[in-house]
Order: C-alpha cells, then structure tokens, then sequence
C-alpha cells in the first residue's frame, strides 16, 4: 500500500533475474513440479464431493468485492494522500472451481517542493489471479498467481478494510516477493487433526516473472499452522527457499489468539532471511465491553502494534537500511458495516533519526453479485 | 537510556490504556450485548448461551422430543454453525453481514481457499449463514 512503508524506503530488492531452469534449481523445480503433480492425481481419484452435499444448497453466483479508502498519511510532517481501490472478482464453476483474483489500485500522492499540489501516480497490481480446484476436504488445487503464504498478514490480514492499522508491518516484505505475490502452482488445505485442533497447510512453487504488475520470484515454500478452536489460539510457521540468483532461505512464525473473554486480537509474526529480519506484535481490542456510551463504545477499537527489524547481512540487499523500532497506536470507529474511520499515531527509530507517522482515512467495503443473489 | 525510555513510555501508556479499559468493563455486569449492533463483534461476543441453546435442553427433557428431532437438529446446527462461524470470521475481520444465499455459497468458498477453513466448517457456516 501506499502508506506501506513508513520509512519511505522501498520495500523490495529484488535481486536481478536470473535465466532458465537450470542446474540444482531446476531439478528441485521438476521435483516440486511432479510432486504436485502426483498430488492432484492422487487426490482426484477417489470421487469426494468437496462442496456441500445438499442437492438443496443454493448455487454460488459470481461476486464482486470492492475494498476502498483514502487514507492521509503524514510521515515526518510529510502529507501523503493515498487513495486506494481494491476489487476482488470471485467466479465460481461447478461444485468444485473458482477463479478469483484481486487488483489494486492506489496512488501515493505527495507535494513536490515546488509545487503547491499534490502528484503522484496510479500504481496498478494483481495481487492475484488465481483458479482453485477443491479436490477433496482435504486438499484445494491453486494455479496462476497467488498471494504468497508465508506468515499470515500477506493473505488474511492485507486488505484494507480488514486491516487494524493501515501500515504495513516492516517485515511485510521478507519472503512474500515482488507485490507480496508469486506465479505457480499451490497446494493447500484445512481439516481437523482431533476434535480440538484444526491442521491448515499451503505448499506452493513460484516460477520467475519480470513481466509487472504480475512479477514474481522463482521460489519454493510453504506454511503449516495449527488452530485450536476452543481457546482460538492459531500458531504456526513458514518456510521458503528462494531460488533465484544466491539461493537462500528464509523462516517465519506466527501467531494469533482471540480469548473468549474478551473482544481482543492478538497477532504477531516473526520472519528472518537474508534480506532481513524481524518481528511485530499487535493488540486490538473493541470497546463492546465498556458500559457508557455503549452504542459509540461497541464501535470502537482500539490497537497497538510495536514492531523491530533488523537488517541482513548485506545492507544493500536488506528491505530497510537501518535497523528500525516502530510503535503504533491506533483509533478504529465502524460507521456502519464495513465503513470505518481510521487514525493512526506511530514513532519510528532509527539510527539516522526518529519521526512521527500520523495515519488517518477512512476504509469502505462492499459486496455486489453478479447475478441474481437469491 | 534514551532509547528504552523512549520505547517504556509509550509501552506504558498502551498498557494503562488498556488496563484502564479492562477496568471500566468489570464494572459493569456482563449481561449486555456485546459487537456493534450491525454484526456481531469480530471476537468475544459468543460468550453466554444462545438462546437455541435452551430451546434445544428443553426440546431433549420434552416427551415429545421425537417429534421434533428435525427442528432440534436444525437448532443444534445453527448454534454449531455460529459457534464455528465466530471461531473462523472474527480471526481476521469483523463478522459480515448475511449475504443473500448465493453470495454466501461463493464467499465461503473463497474463504475455503482463503482462510483455509475446514470442510465442516465451511458446510456449518453456510448453513447457519442462509438461515
């Protein structure tokens, strides 16, 4: 996003392209290749009806969700005007298929020195596009482009309307590849272990693309978590090896827990690979449970997230020059389903200075089918 | 020293801004509704029976409690499928609103392979969504 990063400083650096698949990366590729392969052979062969097995059940219909905002980001007394429009297309085939796909657009409008008016332009991406195939309960078929899944803020948390705060974390960037997406082919699933505890996976293979807005990383990886619906509590951790020029890895855990209690989120990741590493923590918490002025108070949230990352062992290939401290509060009011007003107020160390980063916008969502809903 | 101070300080406001809201909320009794009034809150709010709950206990110690096995099941499930519906919506974002039917079957199936929710999940929130 637009007020993604904070420091101003790009988020990826993205190691020149690297020709072909050839040697050890290409063997490693055909093995990922034939092994989802295998898998899909495997997993369609018994005729499971992944879909409900009501004949009853009403048939999906196509469907448009528009995420949109506009938010002010002020960073350092810098005023950005970031407004921000995210349509996601979901069109269902059959019992079994789906394509979906998600494009963003956004612009970072800010106030050149000379100038007394805000430019900018409009930076488009496909976050994803995508067809799924539900093999079985236990197993979904994902190819095209795909959100990377390596912790959890890339492919759950992101949009803007779900969002508690509407910076990126710093380490965003680490693993998830160029517009946090990769091209290829993933395997994915969620089923329960036991009665109490739920198993959700996702193993995928990333092939090279230069091509923007769908550029992409050659890589390979994936995620396993375990989620206990009692206490709510979800923890887990990511891998990938990235396989374009210096081959590498990277690692990530994550977490969440939302006790029964309380109207609380908790949420935080940790991530470290060559290009860097890191960590955040982030506490949402809504007022529903506050007794004065309730029908204001049960709209209101209330976040902070504190956040460190470390740079790798090359500056120059790091996400961020320096290492960097960033703690952010955070001021939610839902106006009305899926319409709310944002703000923000965070201070970032680090080594060369510290700044203040203000956030405050709005955040709107809506849902529109394509056809007849009933 | 300046740099932890820096970073204790506003550790400690967050801190005391929260406890000081955990604080106003024991005052009160838990009895009043908790989320926005527009959906359910995102987290928190399945505490306390819903009242299928109770329809369901008294259904069972009913003798005529075969006769109405379907509506017993039928409220066993939406209160499952709420249950199950809370557990998985509210882990990333508000609870939405109730969709017409053919849209929920499309959204929760684009939750299957976002969120990576489970089959009977999927099944239990889709029903306890068209209801």
């Amino acid at each position: 996003m637009a007020s993604g990063n904070p420091s101003g400083v790009p988020g990826h650096h993205r190691p020149a392209p690297a020709s072909g698949l050839r040697g050890p990366a290409g063997n490693f590729a055909n093995s990922v290749w034939l092994a989802a392969f295998l898998a899909l052979t495997i997993a369609c062969a018994p005729a499971v009806r992944a879909q409900s097995d009501d004949t009853d059940s009403p048939k999906p219909v196509s469907v448009l969700n528009v995420g949109a905002g506009f938010i002010t980001t002020f960073d350092g007394g810098d005023a950005h005007l970031g407004p921000l429009i995210s349509p996601v297309l979901l069109i269902p085939i059959g019992d079994r298929w789906l394509i979906e796909s998600r494009t963003t657009f956004e612009s970072d409008l800010s106030q050149p020195p000379w100038s007394n008016s805000f430019k900018g332009y409009v930076q488009k991406e496909v976050d994803y596009f995508q067809l799924d195939f539900i093999a079985n309960p236990y197993l979904t078929v994902t190819v095209g482009r795909f959100l990377t899944p390596f912790g959890i803020f890339n492919e759950r948390l992101y949009p803007i309307w779900i969002r508690n705060l509407q910076t990126d974390p710093l380490i965003l960037p680490i693993a998830t590849g160029p517009s946090n997406a990769s091209t290829g082919a993933m395997l994915r699933g969620g089923f329960a272990l036991h009665p109490k505890v739920e198993l959700n996976y996702a193993v995928y293979f990333s092939a090279l693309s230069t091509v923007s807005p769908v550029d992409s990383d050659r890589a390979a990886g994936g995620r396993v978590g375990l989620y206990f619906p009692g206490p709510r509590l979800e923890f887990g951790g990511s891998f990938q090896r990235h396989l374009v020029d210096v081959h590498s890895n990277a690692f990530g855990f994550h977490f969440a827990w939302q006790p029964r209690a309380l109207p609380l989120d908790l949420r935080a990741e940790y991530a470290r690979a060559f290009t860097g590493s890191g960590y955040w923590v982030e506490s949402a918490y809504r007022l529903s449970q506050v007794h004065r002025w309730e029908d204001a108070m049960r709209r209101a949230q209330i976040v902070a997230r504190m956040q460190q990352y470390f740079t790798g062992a090359s500056p120059a290939t790091s996400i961020l020059p320096v290492n960097t401290k960033f703690f952010e509060y955070g001021l939610n009011y839902t106006i009305f389903q899926d319409f709310r007003a944002v703000s923000s107020y965070g201070r970032q160390f680090t080594p060369a200075g510290n700044s203040n980063i203000w956030t405050v916008g709005l955040t709107y969502r809506f849902v529109a089918a394509l056809g007849r809903g009933e | 020293m300046t740099a932890i101070r820096k970073f204790l300080v506003p550790s400690l406001v967050t801190l005391a801004v929260f406890s000081a809201t955990l604080w106003l909320a024991a005052q009160e009794p838990a009895s009043a509704p908790a989320g926005p009034p527009m959906a359910a809150s995102s987290t928190g709010s399945s505490a306390g029976p819903h009242p299928a709950t109770s329809v369901a206990s008294s259904n069972a110690a009913s003798p005529a409690a075969r006769k109405i096995e379907p509506v017993r099941s039928s409220a066993a499930d939406r209160l499952e499928g709420e249950k199950r519906f809370k557990a998985n919506c509210g882990r990333c974002h508000q609870a939405p609103p109730k969709f017409p039917p053919r849209v929920m079957a499309t959204a929760i199936r684009h939750m299957r392979v976002r969120a990576t929710i489970t089959d009977d999940d999927m099944k239990l929130i889709l029903k306890y969504m068209q209801q």
